[in-house]
């Protein structure tokens, strides 16, 4: 039977914004349709009002031409309307098998039954009986997948699915998707990543600031008509000249380990490296093998022994973050709400939590506020940073403004080293090509990155060498025109 | 010194009576624990079940309606916690210590007419049977019938949570309210049901007291036994079973250091009281040390408010 599910006029709007307006689109089944559009285009809004979740101001929803009323994500469901949402909505705690039947009224072995059967359809290899949060991210999606395909849907709406994956599991989700479209479930793929669409989707939706920009077959697009479409503006692809390799080593790491009380932490074993003036190491990996871990024992929240660490011919092993910001490294933790930045505090306030010595914000004890505002005026002029309002609390920056404020606080000291963790995690497009410009010029001025990073294209564009993080362990260096984003998926998959 | 060995079995009958409050409002704080809730007007909670429950008894001479009376009575106090923090989303914490300062006060002000007044004698179960096991005979048979409802609590608490529908629910709300939202649970009523439910639990906890255990009414008579309740629950890391254990220990503990004071041991009295709310931490921490575990049963959205946006 075919699915035809239509929006029409759709309208929410927030205090402040507008996040749709007056969005109308048509889908039918058999074609796998992308909505694409940059963070805060309204794209997952949209999605959200076809869920249940939220509930449009205007706007009618037709489901084979039956006028939908979605007030609860249960009404959604009701309607055989299935949803995959980017940040898993699992409980973590619950064994596979109960995350699967909580929404299900049937009885509990008739279930286990079904999923069985759903499993082996579809090649999934799951252990039903084990915590959520002993799955990797691929895994934790299934279940999100199966939990729709329990209750045999007509819609299956993906947010953003890709983002946790790996270049191997993004295939096998392909395929899967592929198939579930055979099989006459219509599928709305929504993405900010423009290859995806170009590899799965028959048919493209573009929004931009709540406006729905344009609806096109995908064989009359390509990447970059839909980049200029998606951001408005015709944008400038940026290259990284590859650096003359300098030989004068600037940070050694030697036999580094860290083993873990909490077990669900990753114990780093033997980690050896060495980054040179003016060159960009690049570390790959799916998130959870290390990363956080490596880059705690790098900025010295988790302090190691003296001589594991040597910097600028210094032992700093067993210095803490501020001392080693005297020596001149600098950091950018992944998140940037909860560990770069505190959400309550000003502007000017979160500037000055980074008191390095020469800084003189503090005298006597006192806090020299003139002094503080003076250098977060600076910051947010040569960075870019999109407000002139040093007392707003950072918590209501856009994610890149808060990214070019973080990037800006600590490169403003000029550092010789770098270390950044995910720095283009969930930005938009014109954010991330600001901080890879940025990083760029940084290696120009003979300055050294470490760039942890979950992100295969932007390693590949950044790096001047590659490793990649496995269960704690790093692969060999590599020179990065050797490598593909293929064989990189391959090491962060595990084999060797 | 001869002991009779019935003497023991009333011994450890008497270490189970003293037990049986600390389950029950544990058994209940935990229910409403394990949605992500944090009540910490156990003890206000108890306090008001114990003075409804005397008072009604002494008003209406009918024990059902002042046991029940004093469950309503603690799912009412607890419905002005529940619609604060659910409906108006305040702090669990703050507004947890103001149920107990509210509750101890007014117990006392409505306690104040039935001061002395003798409480009522609570029918017992089996009571024949007492004398036919040895030893086994005094503990099983001849309590109430909270008694035994107390002893099945933690059991059918973890029946509940493991095996049914409702419970899978409550311990999902628990773990994460933002998912179970998404999949259409309507948490704040889960979590509403929960409080009033840990209420109730109180309420008859207090009663107990009031009732059965000590029948008249004095006043601040929990003396604490709501904290401690509240501790089983957190050292025993959200398991009925372990708080049946820690409730047990705390009993023991409590009437052995009766009877030691009694004999006249030469150590403190002060330090004597102290012991059983030491030693049963310890204990409870020790036997739930496994931090994979701990981490599986703690609720994770314990005392954080939810609210949904649309």
């Amino acid at each position: 039977m075919k699915t035809n599910l239509k929006i029409s006029n759709v309208t929410k709007i927030y205090p402040g914004c507008v996040a749709n307006d007056n969005v109308s689109l048509e889908f039918n089944s058999g074609r796998i349709y992308a909505l694409l559009g940059e963070n805060g285009a309204g794209k997952s809004t949209l999605v959200k009002i076809l869920s249940g979740v939220i509930i449009p101001d205007q706007g009618e929803i037709y489901l084979n031409k039956n006028n939908l009323k979605l007030n609860s994500p249960l009404d959604a469901k009701k309607n055989d309307i299935g949803m995959v949402f980017q940040h898993f909505n699992l409980f973590e705690t619950l064994s596979v098998f109960e995350n699967l039947i909580i929404d299900s009224d049937g009885q509990r072995e008739g279930l286990r039954g079904k999923i069985d059967t759903i499993m082996k359809k579809y090649n999934f290899s799951i252990d039903l009986d084990i915590p959520v949060l002993n799955l990797s991210a691929g895994q934790k999606q299934k279940v999100e997948i199966i939990r729709c395909l329990i209750r045999n849907p007509k819609v299956l709406i993906m947010d953003e699915p890709t983002s946790v994956l790996t270049e191997q599991e993004t295939i096998e989700l392909f395929q899967s998707l592929k198939k579930f479209s055979e099989e006459g479930i219509l599928i709305i793929y929504i993405t900010h990543k423009l290859k995806e669409v170009m590899q799965l989707c028959d048919e493209v939706a573009v929004m931009r600031r709540g406006k729905l920009v344009s609806v096109s077959e995908i064989k009359n697009e390509n990447i970059e008509s839909l980049a200029n479409k998606m951001v408005g503006q015709n944008l400038k692809t940026i290259k990284k000249k590859k650096a003359k390799t300098s030989s004068d080593q600037l940070i050694k790491i030697t036999n580094l380990n860290f083993t873990s009380e909490d077990p669900f932490e990753t114990n780093l074993t033997d980690i050896n490296f060495s980054v040179n003036r003016g060159e960009c190491l690049g570390i790959a990996g799916i998130s959870g093998n290390g990363q956080s871990e490596l880059f705690q024992v790098l900025s010295g929240e988790i302090i190691s022994e003296k001589n594991s660490i040597e910097f600028n011919n210094n032992y700093i092993g067993d210095l803490s973050p501020q001392e080693r910001r005297e020596y001149l490294m600098a950091f950018s933790p992944e998140d940037r709400l909860e560990q770069a930045a505190i959400p309550q505090m000003k502007i000017f306030e979160n500037v000055a939590l980074n008191n390095f010595k020469s800084s003189n914000f503090f005298n006597n004890g006192l806090i020299n506020e003139n002094k503080i505002k003076e250098h977060s005026k600076k910051i947010i002029s040569d960075f870019n940073v999109n407000t002139d309002n040093i007392e707003l609390k950072s918590q209501f920056l856009s994610g890149g403004n808060l990214q070019k404020l973080i990037i800006g606080r600590e490169l403003i000291t000029s550092p010789d080293l770098l270390i950044c963790f995910n720095p283009t995690w969930g930005l938009d497009v014109g954010a991330i090509n600001y901080i890879h410009e940025t990083l760029i010029k940084i290696n120009e001025q003979n300055k050294s990155i470490i760039l942890i990073s979950t992100d295969t294209d932007e390693l590949l564009k950044l790096s001047d060498k590659i490793s990649v993080i496995h269960k704690g362990k790093l692969s060999k260096i590599m020179n990065s025109e050797e490598v593909t984003s293929e064989k990189l998926g391959i090491l962060m998959g595990g084999a060797d | 010194m001869i002991i009779d060995i019935n003497f023991i079995g009333l011994i450890i009958a008497s270490i189970m009576a003293s037990a049986v409050p600390l389950i029950l409002a544990s058994c209940g704080e935990l229910i409403t624990e394990r949605s992500g809730v944090l009540n910490l007007g156990v003890e206000g909670m108890m306090i008001i079940g114990a003075i409804s429950g005397f008072a009604l008894m002494t008003v209406t001479g009918s024990l059902i309606i002042a046991i029940f009376g004093a469950m309503l009575a603690g799912v009412l106090i607890s419905t002005i916690f529940a619609f604060l923090t659910q409906t108006l989303i305040t702090n669990h914490v703050a507004t947890g210590l103001a149920l107990t300062i509210f509750g101890i006060g007014i117990s006392a002000m409505i306690g104040k007419n039935f001061v002395g007044i003798p409480g009522k004698e609570f029918p017992v179960l089996f009571e024949s049977l007492k004398e036919t096991i040895p030893l086994l005979g005094p503990i099983l048979f001849g309590h109430s019938i909270v008694f035994y409802f107390a002893f099945a609590l933690p059991f059918i608490t973890s029946y509940f949570l493991k095996k049914t529908k409702i419970g899978l629910i409550v311990r999902a709300v628990g773990d994460s309210p933002e998912s179970a939202s998404n999949q259409g649970i309507n948490v704040r009523l889960v979590r509403y049901a929960c409080i009033l439910y840990g209420g109730a639990m109180s309420g008859l906890a207090g009663a107990y007291l009031s009732m059965i255990y000590t029948p008249q009414w004095i006043e601040n008579m929990t003396g604490g036994r709501g904290w401690i309740a509240l501790a089983l629950v957190v050292f025993s890391t959200w398991n009925p079973i372990k708080i049946l254990i820690g409730a047990m220990i705390f009993g023991g503990l409590t009437i052995i250091q009766f009877h030691m004071q009694a004999i006249g041991v030469r150590i403190p009295v002060q330090f004597l009281t102290a012991l059983p709310y030491i030693v049963t931490i310890i204990v409870l921490v020790v036997i739930s040390r496994d931090s994979r575990k701990i981490r599986l049963s703690t609720p994770s959205s314990l005392g954080k408010s939810f609210h949904k946006d649309n």
